[in-house]
């Protein structure tokens, strides 16, 4: 594997984060980070979108008009979130995940992630490249989604995956862990770890 | 070849929404079967919830078949009532017909312009009988199932869901299991100014047809009792009907207690 292809899929996922670094799609993952199992699928969601719709646009990109690209993008953005959706919908083990995660996987749509990705990277790359830039965003995103649910299924519920963890330990579940602003204070938290270790990220 | 121009444009944008809308008719179309499947699990798991049966987690862990078996072999009489609570026609008990969420919907416009209606009862076994309630919350409709013990006097259970409410605010009337468990015990009176009360700020001490509402969910507490109450309304005269003590399940296809003067009055 040539570097630039290895600084493609890695980039997204440390460096150049879409949650922690770019701060793009705060709103799912302060809404999705309750439980890891709805994390876990709003993870796989935005990392399929982000794939499959920058490899279609990058396939598409020497057809597609320029004054109407971002409608183009949107459409095809749309068409896998919905596809998504509607797989969610028809089995039995994913129903209930996509009932409670409701109208975020069809806000996956405006993810600034999956569009960023495909302004930025998809129109002026090739398919496979482009595919694999996707993919690794989707990964980023939801790496922090699940470090941020991990704790908050934890320390909240007691669980991991529905399973009793602390609870069966005795502890008494924390409320506040369970609310959205406690995502903000772990992926802060997160930010700051990454950005002590990572020196060249803060500004001078 | 230009790809600015304004007929390539047209017709570029053109080809793409057809073959995109193509794709989605096509994937829902084939879908569909399955998704109503699991809809119809999802509302059954929902009645027997409301009934008392068992907890809702209990219903996904034993998956959809094992759930729609199990409202087979508890299931008494499933039938639908018009607006003066007779009997109009038995629900199929061979393929577990419920009213789904849409279908109450359909109902609920009804009910509330006073037109005539086709409502569902769920009369199980051991003497549960479930009623459903639908109406609109803050950001989305609201819907759910009270059950009654056999008399109708006393409220079992219930079970709420929504389509939108904030969580951890509204969200409550579905996640948190003591709202749900405050109802059971309670009644419903039909010669108060609503049969049943979710008063804001705490129900009064020993008023048997009210529940605290949920606190900083003003809107949706408000909205369930709307949606509970108008529904309550529109089950009344079956209430009466079923005063005169005659078990629906005794006299399987005759009218309930033809003597009674609540049924008099429709002849």
């Amino acid at each position: 594997m040539n570097s630039k292809l290895k600084e493609t899929i890695l980039n997204p996922i440390l460096k150049g984060n879409p949650i922690t670094v770019l701060v793009l799609g705060i709103c799912s993952s302060l809404a999705v980070t309750v439980e890891m199992k709805g994390a876990l699928v709003m993870a796989l969601s935005v990392t399929i979108v982000t794939g499959l719709s920058s490899l279609i646009c990058s396939l598409l990109r020497k057809t597609i008009p320029n004054r109407v690209r971002i409608i183009i993008q949107l459409v095809v953005v749309a068409l896998m979130v919905i596809l998504v959706d509607q797989l969610l919908k028809s089995f039995e083990g994913t129903y209930p995940i996509d009932k409670q995660l409701s109208v975020y996987i069809g806000l996956i749509i405006t993810n600034c992630i999956v569009m960023g990705r495909i302004e930025a990277f998809a129109l002026g790359n090739k398919p496979i490249p482009s595919l694999l830039d996707g993919l690794a965003n989707g990964v980023g995103y939801g790496l922090i989604l699940l470090v941020v649910a991990f704790v908050r299924e934890l320390f909240g519920s007691g669980t991991l995956f529905g399973l009793p963890v602390l609870s069966a330990l005795g502890y008494v579940n924390n409320g506040l862990v369970i609310l959205p602003p406690m995502a903000l204070i772990i992926l802060g938290c997160i930010i700051w770890i990454q950005r002590s270790i990572q020196k060249d990220l803060q500004e001078k | 070849m230009n790809t600015n121009s304004n007929t390539y444009t047209v017709i570029y944008t053109t080809l793409v929404c057809v073959l995109v809308a193509a794709i989605l008719a096509f994937v829902s179309q084939s879908l569909k079967p399955k998704q109503e499947a699991n809809e119809k699990a999802e509302t059954i798991s929902q009645i027997l919830t409301a009934a008392g049966f068992a907890d809702k987690a209990k219903w996904q862990e034993i998956g959809n078949a094992k759930t729609i078996e199990y409202y087979k072999d508890n299931i008494e009489a499933s039938f639908t009532i018009n607006g003066e609570g007779e009997k109009v026609d038995y629900l199929d008990k061979e393929s577990a017909t419920v009213f789904s969420t849409s279908e109450l919907k359909v109902q609920n416009r009804d009910v509330k312009k006073g037109e005539e209606v086709t409502l569902p009862v769920y009369v199980f076994s051991n003497g549960v009988t479930v009623f459903p309630i639908y109406g609109a919350g803050l950001w989305g409709p609201v819907w759910g199932y009270i059950s009654f013990d056999e008399s109708l006097e006393k409220i079992v259970g219930a079970y709420f869901d929504h389509e939108s409410e904030t969580p951890g605010l509204g969200g409550k009337i579905k996640d948190d299991p003591s709202f749900r468990a405050s109802l059971a015990g309670k009644s419903v009176d039909f010669d108060d100014v609503k049969p049943f009360h979710i008063v804001k700020g705490g129900a009064p001490e020993g008023k048997a047809n009210a529940i605290d509402a949920i606190t900083g969910a003003t809107m949706t507490s408000k909205g369930l009792g709307e949606a509970v109450n108008v529904w309550l309304e529109a089950y009344k005269p079956y209430f009466e009907a079923s005063k005169c003590k005659c078990c629906p399940s005794e006299s399987e296809k005759e009218p309930c207690c033809e003597e009674a003067p609540a049924t008099q009055t429709n002849e």
